[in-house]
């Protein structure tokens, strides 16, 4: 019981690499050994399309949002047939920015006590250990982070 | 011969360069229009969306060239383009705003093409003004300007956009570039061109220096404003697909 709440919440950041599946499996055995059933929710954040103003400004708003949510749902489909799989109710939100802050913002919003993330471990010298998204939400967040390779 | 002799002259090769990255920020957007009308569509019909799309943005950007060249004579045509051609590039560097657009999106073959017509017919205005401020008066740069857009289009939507998502910084470049050849378009205006020769020559990198400078400040302002504006965080995953309010 975290903050006199009987529920722990749990935000898993997807989009639909290896290393973030396997970050829904690790979240799957934790909660197995769990007694009480926690809040999970799956964030998959999208960037936003380049030359944003001018392109909405011809074919909608609408469009482009439909564009997210497609490709959000296609990177979000194995982490939910994972959890579906298990029986493990969740929720599934697609946000549209860049991916560390989104994550953040959401994990505030939404409450959340832990974040589970995938990291790629892949892009230069900087990031040769963490993915750049991992290691700039371990420098954003306010609660623990779970990195998965 | 004359053509011999442009191609030595440095200004030339400055001037096909600067051609070359205007081309490929201004037909980017133009690409991802195309992409995203096209994307709803059954594969056949999105072959044949994008092929009339493409298609119209080539046949308008020759007529549009055509009039660019014989207008871009004429007194105060070149501060009007020059106006014009920062106001566009400030937009480049904009996110999307969240109002919604004129036209509708349903997702027939027409719907698509008419999508993909309006945006033809703005971006290729847009592109064609840009050229012809890089090409500055010179009839090859523009044909050559004109014949390295064509390409871009046709073939560029989804890589464009991967590569546009991915460095992002050479839509900033480009958006530089272009107030750089608009300040130098204005400086050429025949109204003004006289005086600036004789009185203030330093203009003619003054004015291109202001017009890049301005362009990123005034365009990182808005979008920073834009971005700080946003109400609570975007979500399109289950909350949006209910309906229900958040």
């Amino acid at each position: 019981m975290i903050g006199g709440r009987l529920m722990l919440k749990f935000l898993v950041a997807v989009d639909g690499s290896a290393p973030s599946n396997r970050a829904v499996d690790q979240l799957i055995g934790h909660l197995t050994l769990l007694k009480d059933p926690a809040e999970i929710h799956l964030l998959n954040v999208q960037h936003p399309i380049p030359y944003g103003s001018r392109v909405s400004a011809v074919v909608g708003h609408d469009k482009i949002a439909q564009f997210h949510r497609e490709e959000g749902m296609a990177a979000l489909k194995t982490a939910m047939q994972k959890l579906d799989a298990a029986k493990i109710g969740y929720h599934h939100h697609i946000g549209v920015g860049a991916e560390a802050e989104v994550i953040c913002q959401y994990v505030k919003e939404k409450g959340c006590d832990q974040i589970f993330l995938g990291t790629r471990g892949l892009g230069t010298v900087s990031n040769l250990v963490l993915g750049s998204v991992a290691s700039k939400v371990i420098h954003l967040s306010q609660v623990p982070v779970l990195l998965v390779k | 011969m004359e053509f011999l002799n442009e191609l030595q002259s440095a200004a030339f090769w400055v001037g096909l360069w600067q051609i070359i990255l205007i081309n490929i920020v201004l037909s980017g957007d133009n690409a991802v229009v195309i992409a995203l009308a096209a994307r709803s569509l059954p594969p056949r019909q999105q072959k044949a969306a994008v092929f009339w799309g493409a298609g119209a943005a080539v046949v308008m950007r020759i007529v549009l060239t055509i009039f660019a060249v014989a207008l871009l004579k004429y007194p105060y045509l070149k501060l009007i383009g020059a106006a014009l051609l920062l106001w566009i590039a400030v937009k480049l560097l904009l996110p999307e705003d969240g109002d919604d657009g004129g036209v509708e999106s349903s997702d027939n073959l027409w719907a698509a093409i008419k999508t993909i017509l309006i945006a033809d017919l703005v971006m290729s205005l847009d592109n064609v003004i840009a050229v012809a401020a890089a090409a500055r008066g010179s009839l090859t740069l523009l044909i050559l300007g004109l014949a390295i857009s064509i390409p871009i289009v046709i073939v560029g939507a989804t890589m464009l956009m991967k590569v546009m998502d991915r460095f992002p910084i050479i839509i900033t470049i480009g958006a530089a570039l272009l107030g750089w050849v608009a300040g130098d378009m204005a400086a050429t205006d025949p109204v003004v061109k006289d005086w600036v020769d004789a009185n203030a020559a330093w203009l003619h990198w003054g004015a291109p220096a202001a017009g890049a400078i301005i362009v990123v400040a005034a365009g990182k302002w808005l979008a920073a404003r834009a971005e700080a504006g946003r109400k609570a965080v975007v979500d399109l995953g289950e909350s949006s697909e209910t309906g229900a309010p958040r």
